[in-house]
């Protein structure tokens, strides 16, 4: 009721105003639309779009960055031990397999790696160098073996609280730590 | 508002003269900017909040990390307080998931200086000094801002069909009862509130979550292996019974470290590997 | 693993890409453009897509409890297998050859176990189909020699706690 009130009013004061520009309305709009007001163009409700919503989203789906996650992440005990449990794997049996398969292949190149002379080679490098490539094959070793406890113990459903998860990881880091390195000295 | 401004900078000058020279300059690196508020407190106690921010709109933009400075003595003490403060009175575009602001709907989920928590549980480290990290939760497909697409995550949690399936009635027709030792087995379980917290935590569900359960799932999966009542327990353990739904958990535990409503995802895990090894 | 080694997963360059909207309105004095995918990324994953409705349950795999719940106690077998196996040495010295080539072949299954899992976590095959079969093979090709390479060793050497030993104390 109001707004057809204002719009009958303005429409009285347009014709007292400026003639010209009431005549041009009456041209665009019917007399009865302007009488109650609806002078307005209505606009589609809905657009001629008949593109499946359900697609919108799969194309807006296509624009999504991955939310950032190993770098951020803050470095605890927990994975960082599980991830270095897979690296000294890794770091033992690859080592194992290249020179298991060289040992294979040697006949066919002449290569000298039965233990004789591996046991010469290892036994000519200076006293540094050996303590060295013992720590660096031992220290995995140790790890993986102690951690490799720690797992199995996980395995039968023992030693999952927060504080044990965290001590147990520091008691193997410092016992493999420690036995490597009377290892690499022996 | 450029009146507002030349004042503020005209009070800036004036400061140093009485007072900590400290303040002054971590009001300096700011000046001009909305992102700081004007704070007539004595000794305001100032924090920056990195936030990670992108908007869907632009996709062709990188996303960036935003700061936000807050004075703590007027905010509220958990981190949600912060944001919540940051969206009404520093910058309103910036977009997060909240609700209950108690830590029973799990909307507020996200990665608080590189742990994933809700950020309503996570009170505000009072250091000022230290400035604090805002991510959305890792490796998830982000919709805007802080709010990660977790589509996938229920559907893999429908997958588990998490539901009671009995066929046989109680002798009185009555409810399907348990006693108390049966109930208190789902004790740990029932409390998980899906915030997806522990999931996306899990380096295995972070490169294989198409197929891998993650850690909420499987505990939800566990929930219903361990209750009494539900007569499907052998098909739910044939279900899982493959190399992807269960096994890419390599007992990182993750999720135990993380969750916020102090439950043991890695222990439910281990339960179901144990029940599956005795099949 | 496919993205430990993203040296600049955390690169933060000055921003020179902010939408004028910020500026305006919020002023923004310290955004920085945030390298979430980093220029050099080992296996990116690819752009979302979800299969099916919201509503649709996400696909389980296959039942095979020989590659689940079988496969899963058969490793845990090797590796208590493999724990006093391991530790015998230290005590004894050397093992004798019938157990020293027990410890070489749960040594290779176990291995191979290792590496077989690395695959499976880093190269799946709906993402990189051919790196997957490819490594698969290459796996099942080395531990083949590896196996043969080490019954040749056990063979014709001392075997590989003798051999370790001596290297040791040489």
């Amino acid at each position: 009721m109001f707004s057809q009130k204002v719009a009958q009013q303005s429409l009285r004061r347009l014709a007292v105003q400026q003639p010209t520009l009431m005549q041009s309305a009456m041209m665009r709009a019917s007399p009865a639309a302007i009488a109650i007001g609806n002078t307005q163009k209505r606009l589609a409700t809905s657009s001629p779009n008949t593109e499946d919503p359900n697609q919108i989203l799969a194309k807006q789906r296509l624009n999504r960055p991955v939310s950032p996650h190993l770098g951020i992440y803050r470095p605890q005990v927990g994975w960082i031990m599980s991830s270095l449990h897979r690296i000294s794997g890794i770091s033992l049996s690859g080592p194992l397999y290249l020179w298991a398969t060289a040992y294979l292949a040697s006949p066919l190149f002449g290569w000298h790696l039965e233990s004789a002379s591996m046991v010469a080679a290892f036994g000519a490098l200076p006293v540094a160098a050996k303590i060295l490539i013992k720590t660096i094959l031992a220290l995995p070793f140790t790890y993986h073996s102690m951690n490799g406890i720690r797992h199995l113990t996980w395995d039968l459903g023992i030693g999952f609280t927060n504080p044990t998860i965290i001590k147990t990881g520091w008691t193997v880091v410092g016992l493999s730590v420690t036995s490597a390195l009377a290892l690499a000295f022996m | 508002m450029a009146s507002l401004r030349s004042t503020s900078r005209l009070f800036a000058a004036s400061r140093p003269l009485f007072r900590p020279a400290s303040f002054a300059r971590s009001y300096a690196t700011v000046e001009g900017t909305k992102n700081v508020e004007p704070s007539p407190s004595e000794k305001p106690n100032f924090k920056t909040f990195k936030v990670y921010r992108w908007n869907p709109d632009t996709p062709a933009e990188k996303p960036t990390m935003q700061s936000y400075q807050l004075d703590l003595n007027k905010t509220g003490p958990m981190m949600l307080d912060a944001l919540i403060r940051i969206k009404n009175e520093l910058d309103p575009t910036l977009t997060f998931r909240r609700s209950c602001r108690e830590g029973i709907c799990g909307s507020c989920a996200m990665n608080i200086d590189g742990v994933n928590t809700l950020a309503c549980l996570c009170r505000i480290p009072t250091d000022g000094a230290k400035e604090s990290r805002i991510y959305p939760l890792p490796h998830t497909y982000v919709v805007k801002d802080l709010v990660p697409d977790l589509t996938l995550f229920y559907k893999q949690y429908k997958s588990i069909k998490p539901y009671l399936q009995r066929d046989t009635p109680t002798e009185d027709g009555l409810e399907f009862r348990q006693s108390p030792e049966d109930r208190r087995k789902l004790d740990g379980l029932y409390e998980c509130i899906l915030c997806a917290c522990c999931s996306t935590s899990c380096p295995s569900y972070w490169w294989n979550s198409e197929e891998y359960l993650g850690p909420a799932i499987l505990l939800q999966s566990y929930r219903w292996l361990a209750d009494s009542r539900d007569e499907r327990t052998a098909e739910r353990k044939t279900a899982l019974d493959n190399s992807m739904s269960v096994y890419r958990c390599h007992t990182i535990l993750n999720c135990t470290r993380t969750c916020p409503k102090g439950l043991n995802p890695g222990k439910a895990i281990a339960e179901i590997k144990k029940m599956l090894a005795s099949n | 693993m496919a993205s430990i080694m993203r040296p600049s997963l955390l690169r933060q360059t000055p921003a020179s890409t902010r939408s004028l909207l910020l500026r305006q309105n919020v002023g923004v004095s310290q955004a920085v453009n945030f390298h979430a995918s980093a220029r050099k990324q080992i296996l990116p994953p690819l752009p979302q897509s979800i299969e099916g409705t919201m509503n649709d349950p996400a696909p389980l795999p296959k039942p095979s409890p020989v590659h689940g719940s079988y496969h899963w106690t058969f490793e845990r077998a090797v590796c208590v297998g493999l724990v006093p196996l391991s530790i015998a040495p230290f005590a004894a010295g050397s093992l004798n050859p019938v157990m020293d080539a027990v410890l070489c072949s749960l040594l290779v299954v176990h291995s191979h176990i290792g590496f077989d899992a690395s695959i499976t976590d880093y190269f799946r095959p709906q993402r990189v189909p051919k790196t997957h079969a490819l490594l698969k093979w290459l796996l099942r090709g080395f531990t083949l020699t590896t196996a043969v390479g080490l019954y040749e060793f056990e063979t014709n050497d001392v075997g590989i706690t003798e051999a370790l030993r001596r290297i040791w104390t040489a």
